[in-house]
């Protein structure tokens, strides 16, 4: 697996904390955990945005491995 | 009318009688019952024995005495919720026998206590060492309520400074294949979501004995068919390891690159997973 691959995998397994925080965040009846699930869901986008730049610049620098 | 009838016509309806009586009276357990509530209990019951047994007690002195011993009772309960005095006075005052780890000595004798009585009612609280008791009351109901030494006490969260999240009861939202739509709302849940969740794991609502669903919506069942297995909830285990994975995984990142912008976005990035995973964990365990 190339640097690039491995990337791209741990992009979409960022992504699908994300969203299995956000279904957490909608199921859940109590205030503070649904406060608790929100920033946590905060932080992981920040490194979700962070991630995807770094996938944009790989695929540039491998374009043959695209 | 011959005997037996009157005898069975008595005992049907004194055990009526006696039955909205005890009722009313309140839901105490024997063992909470005071002295008072005892002896009215016993002689109760000795009025309807008598009255059933016996054709040719008049009826009537039965329901009249039946009336007495169960109106005063209900009235000294009554008097006694309102006035703290009247309380303490037919209920009896608890008694300390250990304060300050020191047993004291006055009272145990006023409570008629040997020691040895001391000593058992220690050992029903797992105690066994006289001096692990930090304050230790006699109840007016005889039993003895004790406070350990703050060092024997049990290990809770808060001594270890732990952040735990709170902890709502679970609602029972299937019972014998029926769905309870009451706890289902407390929940703040459909029955849309109960469906789906069964169809995930590709059961029938027929075959559910039981199923509860916790405040994080986790779905927990029960089937008839003992054969099937059903998947325990693996949602938030799955979301904590892939948390712990991605955090490894960037750390690897930053590790395994030259490039110095790159080293430092994986490395912020690794830090800021991992306090996600912290603020995080007390909500998923």
């Amino acid at each position: 697996m190339t640097v690039g691959s491995q990337v791209k995998g741990c992009f979409s397994s960022i992504k699908s904390i994300e969203a299995t925080l956000q279904t957490l965040a909608a199921k859940t009846a109590d205030q503070e955990q649904q406060t608790a699930f929100k920033q946590v869901e905060q932080i992981i986008s920040e490194v979700k945005n962070d991630l995807q730049h770094q996938v944009i610049q790989l695929t540039k620098e491998e374009p043959q491995y695209k | 009318m011959p005997e037996w009838i009157v005898v069975v016509l008595r005992s049907f309806s004194l055990l009526i009688i006696l039955f909205f009586m005890t009722k009313w009276l309140g839901k105490k357990q024997i063992s909470q019952l005071n002295v008072f509530e005892y002896i009215s209990g016993i002689v109760l019951g000795g009025i309807v024995a008598i009255h059933t047994i016996d054709p040719n007690a008049n009826i009537v002195y039965a329901f009249l005495s039946m009336f007495i011993w169960f109106i005063v009772p209900l009235c000294v309960e009554y008097v006694s919720l309102k006035s703290k005095r009247f309380r303490d006075f037919t209920e009896g005052k608890s008694t300390v026998l250990i304060q300050d780890g020191k047993i004291m000595e006055d009272n145990l004798k006023k409570e008629g206590y040997s020691t040895d009585d001391l000593l058992e009612k220690l050992r029903d609280n797992n105690v066994f060492l006289a001096s692990d008791v930090e304050f230790a009351v006699l109840e007016p109901s005889g039993s003895l309520s004790v406070l350990p030494k703050k060092e024997n006490q049990p290990l809770t969260a808060k001594d270890l400074g732990l952040n735990v999240a709170p902890e709502k009861e679970p609602q029972t939202v299937i019972m014998d294949g029926e769905m309870l739509l009451e706890p289902l709302a407390n929940l703040s849940l459909n029955v849309n979501w109960l469906e789906t969740e069964l169809d995930k794991q590709n059961v029938s609502i027929e075959n559910v004995f039981l199923a509860q669903a916790d405040n994080q919506g986790q779905l927990y069942l029960d089937l008839y068919d003992d054969k099937l297995a059903v998947p325990s909830p693996s949602e938030i285990p799955l979301l904590l390891a892939t948390m712990n994975k991605c955090q490894a995984d960037l750390e690897l990142f930053a590790l395994a690159t030259e490039n110095q912008h790159s080293k430092q976005l994986y490395e912020r990035n690794s830090k800021k997973l991992q306090q996600a995973i912290d603020l995080i964990r007390p909500y998923l365990s």
